[in-house]
């Protein structure tokens, strides 16, 4: 796809994911039913969960274009994976913020040792290596095969992640949705998350795209200059 | 050469070499030694039973301590193309990989045997029931350790920042070696059964396995030119 396709369909699904984001955060505070235990507070729930969703997807993205740039070397996974990687840094911000938000309230503290955060903010850290290792190298393709093998081998390691740090009792709330006897939520909650899941999935591609667009003319520019030099 | 014998060779080179310098070997038995000390001070022994905190202690100081060794594995080839050579002679790169991580290996393993060493004289510990156990739980533990420090030793060596970078890439991904590596010691050093700690020792083992397997696969994308 060309530059400018590119960014129409980086242009039109980010407006379309703010516009929706409008909407859901309208929903959330006039329509949506209030949940009877947790009162108020549960209504950051549609922005958490869905920022979490979010947050995987990106770096799940992230991890298996890394992959496949090692294997194929084709600059476009390359630049796939650091759009997806830095989506994911801003919606792992958004759920690491609205998270102790929340537990504050609900748990009585910001922050508490429990799987998910950890494992949440250990996965930021890696990406965050992931960047430091890009940005310190003075040859780019240096930078881009340390990149990947940073994301992959974080990628590997997060089972291990996962199963230690479940050793330290679960304050976290259980699924509600994706469970095998069906999502246990009430009906307008249900309904408005799944509609919050869709408006930040889309709203995420459309970063992706525009940042994908960038990248690309970055690339160019830095081709161009390295031309002129020469 | 058979596959075994290119990794036995480096590893004898690199062990050679420090035997020689015994640079990396006395820095980090120093700086063991010399946490210990700081420990004792930093830490009030009238409110705190050492036994309490050694396996955390012990760990911290293997980390930080191999660290400062691991992260200067590529600097001994640093000079006059000396790493180019081994990249460039006929052993394939998954083998300069294991033979650079079982030289670390040897080393650091050395080093956390003095760590628990320097802890039963500084703060009279007890070595527990079981010795064996404990030493296996530390090789374990090490095994990862040292195949992700190598790995990313050589990304980090690569890079502008240099060693600067290697904890913030390595700390997030040890999480899992310190859970398992210090809840087996502290067991272990309170004399409980080691039925306890097998999970422990299991976890532990495909940790490294993993760390291992995940180096000698990719090492080669990154020291390719």
């Amino acid at each position: 796809m060309s530059v400018s396709g590119l960014r129409k369909g980086g242009v039109t699904l980010t407006a379309l994911g703010l516009i929706g984001l409008v909407v859901i955060y309208w929903l959330s505070f006039f329509w949506v039913s209030t949940e009877i235990r947790q009162g108020i507070v549960q209504r950051i729930f549609y922005v958490h969960v869905p920022a979490a969703w979010t947050t995987g997807l990106a770096f799940g993205i992230a991890a298996l274009t890394s992959a496949m740039y090692l294997w194929l070397r084709d600059e476009r996974l390359d630049r796939a994976a650091v759009s997806a990687a830095e989506g994911g840094m801003v919606f792992g911000a958004i759920m690491l913020t609205t998270g102790p938000l929340w537990g504050k309230i609900a748990w009585g503290t910001y922050w508490t040792w429990e799987p998910r955060l950890t494992l949440t903010l250990l996965l930021w850290f890696i990406f965050l290596g992931y960047f430091m290792v890009r940005s310190a190298t003075d040859n780019p393709e240096k930078g881009k095969r340390f990149a990947a093998v940073v994301a992959i081998v974080g990628a590997l390691d997060i089972p291990f992640i996962h199963l230690s740090v479940i050793w330290f009792r679960s304050l976290h709330p259980a699924p509600v949705v994706i469970k095998p006897e069906g999502p246990s939520l009430p009906g307008d909650m249900l309904t408005l998350l799944l509609a919050s899941f869709a408006v930040f999935t889309v709203l995420f591609f459309g970063l992706f795209l525009l940042r994908y667009a960038l990248e690309t003319v970055r690339v160019e520019l830095d081709a161009r200059a390295r031309e002129v030099a020469a | 050469m058979s596959y075994l014998r290119q990794v036995q060779a480096i590893v004898w080179k690199d062990l050679l070499l420090e035997f020689r310098t015994k640079e990396r070997l006395v820095a980090m038995g120093a700086f063991a030694v010399l946490s210990a000390v700081l420990f004792n001070y930093a830490v009030d022994r009238t409110a705190v039973r050492p036994q309490d905190i050694a396996a955390g202690l012990i760990w911290m100081t293997i980390v930080f301590g191999g660290l400062l060794g691991v992260g200067r594995t590529f600097h001994l080839e640093a000079q006059d193309g000396a790493f180019e050579g081994i990249l460039m002679s006929p052993a394939p790169k998954d083998a300069v990989f294991l033979g650079k991580t079982l030289a670390n290996f040897i080393l650091l393993y050395v080093v956390s045997l003095l760590v628990v060493a320097v802890f039963m004289l500084f703060f009279g510990l007890e070595l527990g029931a079981s010795p064996a156990v404990l030493a296996l739980v530390l090789c374990l533990g090490v095994l990862g350790f040292v195949s992700l420090g190598t790995l990313f030793a050589a990304v980090s060596s690569g890079t502008r920042m240099g060693e600067t970078l290697l904890p913030i890439l390595v700390f997030p991904l040890l999480v899992p070696m310190v859970i398992f590596g210090t809840g087996a010691t502290g067991r272990l050093l309170a004399s409980r059964p080691v039925a306890e700690v097998v999970g422990d020792i299991r976890m532990l083992g495909a940790f490294a396995v993993m760390a291992l397997a995940a180096g000698a696969l990719l090492f080669r994308f990154v020291v390719e030119d």
